[in-house]
């Protein structure tokens, strides 16, 4: 043995035996298999720079699939997300059911979203919705996915697209250059500035949009979140739904408020557990937020652009629910008429009078009523596809997406497995 | 005389008898036009004999009516008459009781252009669905056909029409003979349970992701008549239909009706064909309907069993 191959199977040793005392607890209760976190890639220096074609912010429902899509695209790309793992309300939240994929007996959303769902639900063995069956109730046809399955699987085809991933990071700061964006993001031990020719904001509240001094719409009364759990009885990822209770006044602006309605959601469920006596078996570690910010965008998406089935010329996909607007007293779903599919337009994606700035998810530009049938997982999936698309051929032209051509937009829709609204 | 009088009093008791309990069971039971026709001309029968037994008993009427006992009878009448007819909450509640929906009339016909179901259960609320032939339609061997409604939780609460030959229409038309029999069922247990239907059903079903989709009543009343005007309960009127010729399943066609939301006239749409699931682990029936592939050739001739289905209806607006 060399002297370098002694130092590596040295080094090796000492990885494993340290990963291996760290863990000992761990190790006891779950697995002999111990990994070790590449330590080339995470340097230890506080100071960190990035020079990216887009930046993402946001690796939730409609963030990591717009990650992917620009990665794909061929645009160098990096996501930033606050929390510790990809998939936001799918997999944080614990909504693990994505919808809708679907209507009226036919793809409407596919792409990367839907890859990526029906991916791992083949791995983890379970089962599709049947597709040809009329649903009664629109949650029928929700594809129920394994939540921790679904985050690595995400993880991987952001690596394989060649995406990097800052977890446990957010902007602080955002500055307009002539090249596209300067944004500062803070994380534990962090301090990273990016520069930017685009930014696709996945924040749901559209949080960078609000930093970059662009306009906002608010209600003053938000929808309840949803604290998902299971009491009482085993929790079965990927094959049924979890309970879930109200939090009212949920709020995802900041973390400040995020913290309140995670404590008050948390505090509720523990209460819960002491009436009821039954076991508690599965906790989200975070709330499901339903309402926050939206932009004021350069389309506007009414209720009845939304419950018409409006074709709008610059749509860009698919979007299908009923509305469906949680209130103190519940819901009541109004589903869409038949055969209505609703589409949304490229200019409700973006900020109005903006440029080199996009969003995707449920901060999209839409009145209330509308939002409530546009906010769910599928169609943020399809509107983060639409936005990686948009944002790539905007950094590759030098351009801002409202002036990408559309129908380079939808060719490269198109090439990665999505359905354009009017072309199906 | 004696011969006489006994005759007309032990008729007139015993017509009494059988307006009694048609009466009664007009109440209790589901409009039945035996039932009601028995009960009408029963009381047709009896006010003739009242006439003679009037006539027997003049002399005691006469005395009576001197009295001043004919003031507090007329009295009571008479508050009887006007609460009866203006039906305030605490009458409407009884008559709530009634599984007779009031004077329904329905009326269905074959006719050469298809079939007309008409349904009035009150005077100011008159349906009609006319159900228009299309190439497939054969008036010599008419199709099953069976009507009824569901509230919004998609559960069957009245037939309307039920296909003549009940024995082959169920099986001609599986979808509404599954929902119809999950009601009855259903209905059944309430009942051994002590419970409303409602409560039954609302226990029975767990709602999710957006949380309850309205259960709401199970009384046909509520959605058709609906007490509180200000909230009107959506139903949804089905339709199913099979020719009865062919090893084709049938087809159900589906119309929301909202009388938050008025419409004269309004299409039905064709929802799908019914198929039989898989059984779950407890072994529990379900059917489901699956959309129509339309560019599938073996389906041709049952779309085309129907060229069109209207529903109809005319709300009269009540002066306040």
């Amino acid at each position: 043995m060399n002297p370098q191959e002694e130092a590596t199977d040295r080094r090796k040793f000492l990885q494993t035996g340290l990963a291996g005392t760290a863990g000992i607890g761990l190790a006891a209760a779950s697995t002999t298999s111990v990994a070790i976190a590449d330590e080339e890639k995470a340097s230890i220096s506080p100071e960190e720079t990035n020079e990216v074609d887009v930046l993402v912010v946001g690796g939730g429902t409609a963030g990591h699939v717009a990650a992917i899509q620009a990665a794909r695209a061929g645009a160098k790309t990096l996501l930033v997300e606050r929390n510790s793992q990809l998939g936001g309300t799918t997999t944080t939240g614990g909504v693990a059911f994505p919808g809708l994929f679907d209507a009226w007996g036919r793809q409407v959303i596919a792409g990367i979203g839907w890859e990526l769902v029906k991916e791992s639900v083949e791995l983890d063995g379970g089962t599709l919705p049947d597709f040809a069956k009329v649903p009664q109730r629109h949650w029928q046809n929700q594809v129920y996915t394994n939540q921790f399955l679904y985050a690595i699987l995400a993880e991987e085809k952001c690596a394989e697209a060649g995406v990097q991933i800052a977890f446990y990071e957010f902007p602080q700061a955002i500055k307009k250059t002539d090249e596209g964006w300067e944004v500062d993001c803070v994380g534990f031990g962090t301090n990273r500035r990016v520069r930017c020719k685009q930014v696709i904001d996945c924040t749901g509240g559209a949080e960078v949009v609000g930093m970059a001094g662009f306009s906002r719409l608010r209600e003053e009364e938000r929808q309840p979140g949803s604290y998902l759990f299971m009491m009482g009885k085993e929790h079965q990822p990927g094959r049924n739904q979890i309970h879930r209770l109200y939090v009212h006044g949920a709020d995802s602006t900041n973390s400040r408020t995020a913290t309140q309605a995670n404590l008050t959601g948390r505090k509720t469920i523990l209460a819960k557990v002491r009436k009821e006596k039954k076991r508690l078996m599965h906790l989200q570690p975070e709330t499901g937020f339903r309402e926050s910010y939206r932009i004021e965008g350069e389309t506007l998406i009414t209720v009845n652009d939304y419950t018409s089935g409006r074709l709008f010329e610059d749509a860009i996909s698919y979007a299908f629910y009923p509305v469906d607007l949680h209130t103190k007293t519940g819901v009541k779903p109004k589903p869409l008429k038949r055969g209505v599919v609703p589409t949304i337009p490229l200019g409700a994606l973006i900020p109005k009078d903006s440029r080199d700035i996009i969003v995707a998810g449920r901060c999209l530009s839409s009145d209330r009523l509308a939002n409530s049938g546009l906010r769910v997982q599928a169609s943020c999936m399809g509107m983060g596809q639409a936005a990686g698309v948009a944002a790539a051929l905007a950094a590759k032209a030098g351009s801002t997406p409202m002036e990408v051509p559309l129908a380079e937009i939808h060719a490269l829709l198109k090439e990665h497995g999505q359905i354009i609204p009017g072309q199906a | 005389m004696n011969r006489k009088r006994s005759f007309v009093s032990l008729l007139l008791a015993s017509s009494f008898v059988v307006l009694a309990v048609s009466g009664i069971l007009a109440f209790l039971l589901p409009f039945s036009i035996q039932i009601v026709g028995l009960h009408a001309l029963m009381g047709f029968l009896f006010v003739a004999v009242i006439v003679f037994h009037i006539a027997n008993n003049y002399g005691h009427l006469s005395r009576y009516s001197r009295s001043r006992i004919l003031v507090a009878t007329l009295g009571i009448t008479l508050v009887s008459t006007l609460l009866f007819f203006w039906q305030p909450e605490p009458v409407k509640k009884v008559l709530g009781l009634s599984r007779n929906l009031g004077p329904a009339q329905d009326r269905f016909e074959m006719v050469e252009e298809g079939l007309v179901y008409r349904y009035s259960p009150a005077p100011h609320y008159k349906m009609a669905l006319t159900v228009r032939a299309g190439k497939s339609f054969a008036s010599e061997a008419p199709p099953h056909v069976a009507i009824w409604l569901e509230n919004a939780s998609f559960y069957h609460i009245k037939t309307l029409r039920a296909p003549e030959n009940e024995g082959e229409g169920r099986a001609a038309l599986p979808y509404w003979d599954f929902k119809l029999r999950g009601w009855e069922k259903a209905r059944e247990e309430a009942e051994e349970a002590g419970k409303s239907l409602q409560e039954k059903m609302e226990e029975a079903d767990l709602d999710a992701v957006s949380g309850a989709t309205q259960n709401s009543s199970f009384d046909p009343a509520d959605y058709i008549l609906p007490a509180d005007p200000d909230n009107p309960m959506p139903y949804r009127l089905v339709l199913e239909i099979d020719s009865p010729d062919d090893d084709l399943p049938s087809l159900v066609y589906a119309v929301e009706v909202d009388n938050a939301d008025p419409r004269a006239f309004q299409l039905l749409e064709l929802v799908g064909y019914p198929a039989r699931e898989e059984e779950d682990e407890e072994g529990k029936e379900t059917w489901a309907l699956y959309y129509v592939d339309y560019s599938d050739e073996k389906f041709a001739p049952v779309l085309e069993l129907v060229d069109s289905a209207l529903l109809q209806i005319d709300r009269e607006t009540r002066g306040e």
